[in-house]
């Protein structure tokens, strides 16, 4: 009988050693001179490219984006403040969440040009439909330099007011070190273009907006119950003069023509009233200094780098999020295939080996 | 006996003839345990090590010793040689012409009792090789584990297993005698 311990003894004592003829060959492998090239054993460490390769691309995704972003952010803020606002007034229009949007309103608002002077920017490509009758009012905030080129501003836009045939509705200037002004203006409608660029030229143009109201359904509306009126008036008063009524059939009918003629005078003054407001355009005119309540502070440099930056993270990070989606099924299953093969390899290892 | 000269590949790595040298034997064992059959161990050996001189370079001391790294280029060509070997049987057997099996011209060391040879041979290769790597070549479990790619608890299961059936076999043979 042979225990575990004796059994290792044994097999250790008596392990197998080369034959000579094998130790001869295998020094005979040894002593071969190698005349491959040095990089013939290269082996691409993938791991170890990994390693170096993720970190990298992250660093590299960070400075693309902060490089862009110094770039992009090297504007005035000016340019700058228009391209924010012009964004927000697509999304706005994209959403139809505009600031005054309400169903036949149409808000423009407009961004500051940069120079400060008359340009394209502040003349409103939206004006009136003269064919129609629409309440159109517009926003303006103009900058200026100082408390005195405020005073200056308020009675300019009032001169050019009375010029144009309007009237002030009510006008507030306050003096100071920063002074400002808030005037609101009625206009005729057909000189409301005009009005428009002659107060944009009083300063620089801080903010714009323009809504234009459609009062032509309504009006058709009062007009076409004005015409149906008059017809049952005309109705009932040849009634009155052909037949021959009782004398309370006559005093119900007498009762109803007055009723009607209430209402049609209502009418009339409802579409004079439209009319009136469809010929007048209503400006309100805020007029600011630099760094006053009101003025919209363009952001600091550092501001729009980091935005600008983000940003370019926001779409890298897209990017990677589409590349991924698009590459997981096949990195899915080539990983499936290797479990697969090794699964294979070791099942085939086993019966190889239980023989 | 020494072998020739070492040439070294970089300073810090030993040269490919001095780790031949060392570890000619616990190849040779390993393969002759694993084959029963000292003409194949042999072959399997140069194999293994003109494969081992090929891919000298690509060694990496700080992953594994030099002998576990020869021990699983050795496995990997007993392996092939099995898979070989499978399929010539298979082509034999259709062939209704089996040769007869080299098996018995192997000793597995000098000094071994009949009985032990039989119980070796009587196990199975897997069995006689957990015992060539951890009884003869004295590897550790976690060498032994990462080299044939199961859990250093499987090892030791194997092993208490093909030691009890070496046990038994020796007894029986100790009953017949």
């Amino acid at each position: 009988m042979t225990s575990s311990p004796e059994l290792i003894h044994d097999l250790r004592a008596s392990r197998p050693a080369a034959p000579t003829e094998l130790r001869a060959r295998i020094r005979e492998i040894s002593a071969q001179e190698t005349t491959r090239a040095p990089w013939s054993g290269f082996r691409f460490p993938a791991r170890r490219v990994g390693l170096i390769a993720i970190p990298a691309a992250a660093a590299m995704a960070l400075a693309s984006a902060g490089v862009l972003g110094i770039t992009r952010s090297d504007v005035s803020p000016e340019t700058y403040r228009a391209e924010s606002l012009e964004d927000k007034a697509t999304a706005e229009s994209e959403t139809g969440y505009g600031p005054l949007d309400t169903g036949a309103n149409q808000a423009v608002p407009q961004a500051a040009s940069p120079a400060g002077t008359a340009s394209g920017g502040r003349n409103s490509a939206i004006g009136p439909a003269l064919d129609r009758a629409t309440l159109l009012s517009a926003t303006l905030t103009v900058e200026v330099a100082n408390a005195d080129a405020v005073s200056r501003a308020a009675q300019e836009a009032l001169d050019l007011t009375r010029r144009l045939g309007g009237h002030v509705v009510n006008a507030s200037v306050a003096t100071g070190e920063e002074g400002s002004a808030a005037l609101t203006v009625r206009v005729p409608v057909g000189k409301v273009q005009e009005a428009i660029v002659g107060l944009s030229a009083l300063g620089r143009i801080v903010s714009q907006q323009v809504t234009i109201q459609d009062l032509q359904a309504s009006l058709d509306q009062l007009e076409r119950r004005e015409a149906s009126i008059r017809n049952q008036i005309a109705r009932i008063a040849a009634r009155l003069e052909t037949e021959s009524l009782d004398a309370e059939n006559r005093a119900v009918l007498e009762t109803r023509v007055k009723t009607l003629r209430g209402e049609l005078r209502g009418l009339r003054s409802g579409i004079a009233a439209t009319n009136a407001e469809a010929r007048m355009s209503t400006i309100q005119l805020t007029v600011v200094t630099p760094g006053a309540f009101g003025a919209v502070a363009p952001p600091a440099r550092l501001d729009r780098t980091i935005d600008e930056a983000l940003n370019v993270l926001v779409w890298e990070a897209v990017i990677a999020l589409a590349i991924l989606i698009v590459a997981a099924p096949f990195a899915l299953a080539a990983f499936a295939a290797w479990l697969g093969r090794r699964f294979y390899r070791r099942r085939e290892e086993e019966r190889l080996l239980a023989a | 006996m020494t072998l020739d000269a070492p040439r070294s590949v970089t300073p810090s790595m030993p040269a490919f003839a001095t780790v031949a040298e060392q570890h000619l034997d616990d190849v040779y064992g390993y393969l002759l345990y694993l084959t029963k059959n000292w003409a194949v161990a042999e072959d399997l050996t140069s194999e293994t090590f003109e494969a081992a001189f090929k891919k000298w370079r690509r060694f990496d001391p700080r992953r594994g010793t030099p002998r576990a790294w020869l021990l699983a280029i050795a496995r990997t060509t007993a392996l092939d040689w099995f898979r070989a070997d499978s399929r010539r049987r298979r082509r034999e057997e259709r062939a209704d012409a089996v040769e007869p099996s080299r098996e018995s011209e192997g000793a597995f060391g000098e000094g071994l009792s009949p009985a032990l040879e039989d119980g070796l041979r009587a196990l199975t290769a897997g069995e006689r090789e957990v015992v060539a790597l951890r009884v003869v070549l004295d590897l550790d479990s976690e060498e032994t584990a990462r080299l044939l790619g199961i859990t250093p608890t499987a090892v030791s299961t194997r092993l208490s297993r093909a030691l009890a059936k070496l046990e038994e076999r020796m007894r029986d043979h100790d009953v017949v005698a």
